[in-house]
């Protein structure tokens, strides 16, 4: 790792980068479950002391994420938003460029998207193929919204050098409050008393196949898995990628090499959003059917930065990352139906998961005490 | 620091400070637009007016108010950095301040102010427990600070909540004690210096405190320097024997408690604790970041564009009770919009050269 480059968070990135890059896929892995195993018993632990029972929480846990057929579609349903924002975050932490404003921009793209269709539907025929016409024009508009709210934190990065770490979580608490003002004054549904859009036609949605009628559809899945695949694709084998990933492990080299680094960041910053936006369009047409009042919408968009972690930030590692987090947060809603431990305790587990991830040196540490491994770094 | 380099610093000093006043002029601006609706130069008579209305002695204080819980995070915040951690974790550790405050005065009797001023004891005490083990993960398993920082965030977001539901049933706590407001008689009746000095929140007074004692420190002591070598040098600290990681545990430790220290103020004046969506800290700890970046590093700018935030968010209260039209949503945003302002126009800080690198001491 060359430490010429001292532009502070960015020599930071990619000293992260540098790191995980180190590491060896199985040391990650490794890494990784030990992460997930020592989070969950922490939580075990924390259950216990609040005078509840762990043994009944850890169950509930299991069958809140695989107990039924209509639990399982719920994990499938909420792994996907995890899996696409997971990618997003991986685009640019991989190419060293902090993105937490995930969240912001799957708001951005979400609005885009119901707000779109609703608007182009008087114009088109209804029916399916109105119904494929409006899901392309909702996609395409999620896509461009979140990108150039991606875009934006970019450029104020590249040519002002204002840090996008706070750019981009001030930009989510900018998003979360103007789209809710949006939703309560001139886009709410016409006598409604949620803060809340009106429904989107009933032929634009994507058809439940093997699950029933639960918010999910397995073409959802399989077109987020299209993306992952396109994206794995793009980070290695195009040039863009090359040159954003190139950047983020060895800015140097790549500045020397000819690379535009301005640009990489907003191109980056910019891919980054459109994907988060995407993962909104999905959201809406597949789950919601309207866009709801953003600040009650789950934090997606900063779970998806522990995923794309837990990940390694590699786009193919955010599958199984993405499942995990699936499974997690069907079980919160599990245990909040049928059991009183308060579900927040989730969120605070993925909180400890993102910790020990932070600290890999803590596990090889633990391993090497244990003798395990053997290998001594 | 050489010669030209304080030069340098000096006149960027004096740029910042026009650029404050600008900033805030720019805000106020834009306010005036969008809420008179009115030609400019109507809107610049109506606008001194509506300014002396604005900015009444009840506003002043309540921005210092506000400040206050910024202003020590900052410091806090600012203190970890110089030394070389970057910590990242403000938010969550005022979370964290604000609910120990909350549980500790709850379970301590929540009958008066002095039941309000041990649970901020106690929260500082608690969140300074908290740091160390965020210290030991950032210093000694030299865990990844952007990332661990994150993490005490959510871990924040999530087991607060969770505890909080646990103790009350609900994401939120019952009304508690605050500690009041100082009020020295007689003096408290000078017109505007009165309510905004001798009319006060002591956690006012004593974030004043913690900020020039704290200024002092760095700038006029051996500790203060070694502070600073940390961040700056840390070879040339461990060359004269000074042992560079344990400046960082003090400071990291130092920057929990401080951070904890503001969340138990934003407690102690409101009435409740509120653990629902961003929980009542509400990005504070984020702003506290951006106030020392703002402030240059220096204790005493943090405070003052920690004052800077607190008198944008007080604004939305006082357009209230002029019953100037302007939706309360939209104008609480408007901090986070100076904070991108402010970023975009002074990006470029003086980091500290070793910020984020694990010290290895060649032994």
């Amino acid at each position: 790792m060359s430490s010429a480059d001292q532009s502070g968070p960015r020599s930071m990135a990619d000293r992260v980068a540098g790191r995980l890059l180190q590491a060896t896929v199985l040391e990650r892995l490794g890494i990784a479950l030990a992460s997930v195993t020592t989070a969950i018993l922490i939580g075990l632990v924390i259950v216990a002391a609040a005078g509840y029972n762990p043994i009944l929480f850890l169950n509930n846990l299991i069958v809140g994420a695989l107990g039924s057929e209509r639990i399982l579609a719920r994990t499938l349903r909420l792994s996907t938003f995890f899996i696409l924002t997971g990618v997003a975050v991986a685009i640019a932490f991989r190419a060293g460029v902090f993105n937490i404003g995930v969240q912001g921009q799957f708001v951005v793209g979400g609005l885009f998207c119901t707000v779109s269709i609703l608007w182009t539907a008087p114009f088109l025929p209804t029916g399916t193929v109105g119904g494929i016409g409006l899901m392309l024009i909702g996609t395409v508009a999620a896509a461009v919204g979140g990108g150039l709210y991606g875009a934006l934190p970019g450029v104020l990065k590249a040519y002002a050098d204002a840090n996008e770490i706070i750019t981009t979580i001030m930009l989510n608490f900018i998003a979360i409050g103007v789209v809710s003002w949006l939703l309560t004054n001139p886009l709410r549904a016409e006598g409604s008393t949620n803060v809340q859009t009106e429904r989107l036609p009933d032929y634009v949605g994507l058809p439940p196949i093997v699950f029933g009628d639960s918010g999910f559809s397995v073409i959802g899945l399989v077109l987020t898995l299209a993306l992952v695949a396109v994206v794995a694709i793009a980070m290695t084998r195009t040039g863009i990628g090359y040159d954003m990933v190139t950047s983020g492990y060895q800015a140097g080299a790549a500045v020397y090499s000819g690379v535009d680094a301005k640009r990489t960041i907003v191109a980056t910053m910019t891919f980054s959003g459109a994907v988060a936006g995407l993962a909104s369009a999905v959201y809406v047409i597949m789950f919601q059917g309207r866009f709801i009042e953003p600040a009650s919408i789950h934090t997606y968009g900063y779970d998806a930065i522990a995923v794309s972690l837990l990940a390694a930030n590699n786009p193919l590692g955010v599958l199984p990352a993405g499942l995990l987090f699936g499974g997690l947060n069907s079980s919160s809603s599990y245990i909040q139906t049928y059991s009183d431990v308060p579900v927040q305790l989730i969120d605070g587990i993925v909180g400890i998961v993102i910790v020990f991830v932070a600290a890999p040196e803590l596990f090889r540490m633990a391993a090497k005490r244990a003798g395990l491994g053997g290998d001594d770094r | 620091m050489s010669g030209l380099d304080s030069l340098e610093y000096a006149r960027h000093r004096g740029v910042r400070l026009v650029g404050l006043v600008l900033v805030m002029l720019a805000a106020l601006g834009v306010v005036g637009a969008v809420v008179f609706d009115v030609p400019l130069a109507e809107v610049l008579s109506d606008g001194l007016e509506t300014l002396a209305s604005i900015v009444t002695p009840g506003y002043v204080a309540r921005s210092m108010e506000m400040a206050a819980p910024i202003t020590l995070a900052a410091i806090g915040g600012l203190y970890a950095e110089k030394s070389g951690v970057f910590n990242i974790g403000l938010e969550g550790f005022m979370i964290f301040g604000a609910f120990f405050a909350a549980a500790a005065t709850y379970f301590v009797g929540a009958g008066g102010a002095v039941h309000a001023w041990v649970g901020i004891v106690i929260s500082v005490l608690l969140t300074m427990g908290l740091a160390v083990l965020f210290a030991v993960l950032l210093i000694r398993y030299k865990a990844d600070q952007i990332v661990a920082g994150l993490g005490v965030w959510f871990i924040g977001l999530g087991l607060v909540p969770f505890t909080a539901a646990v103790i009350w049933g609900s994401r939120n706590s019952p009304r508690l004690p605050g500690v009041g407001r100082l009020t020295v008689p007689g003096l408290s009746e000078i017109p505007f210096l009165g309510r905004v000095v001798f009319d006060q929140s002591p956690l006012v007074w004593l974030t004043v405190l913690v900020a020039v004692g704290a200024w002092v420190f760095l700038y006029r002591t051996q500790y203060g320097y070694w502070i600073q070598a940390a961040g700056e040098n840390p070879e040339a600290l461990d060359t004269a024997g000074i042992d560079v990681n344990r400046v960082r545990y003090a400071t990291v430790i130092f920057s929990g408690g401080l951070a904890g220290l503001g969340g138990a103020v934003l407690l102690a004046h409101s009435s409740s604790f509120i653990g629902t969506g961003q929980t009542m800290v509400d990005g504070r700890g984020w702003l506290g970041i951006v106030a020392y970046l703002f402030g240059n590093y220096n204790p005493l700018g943090a405070a003052a564009a920690a004052l800077l935030f607190g008198g944008v968010d007080m604004l939305q209260g006082q357009f209230q009770t002029l019953n100037i039209e302007a939706s309360s949503k939209l104008l609480g945003l408007l901090p986070y919009v100076v904070v991108i302002v402010v970023l975009t126009g002074w990006g470029k800080t003086q980091v500290p050269s070793s910020v984020g690198e694990p010290y290895e001491s060649e032994e």
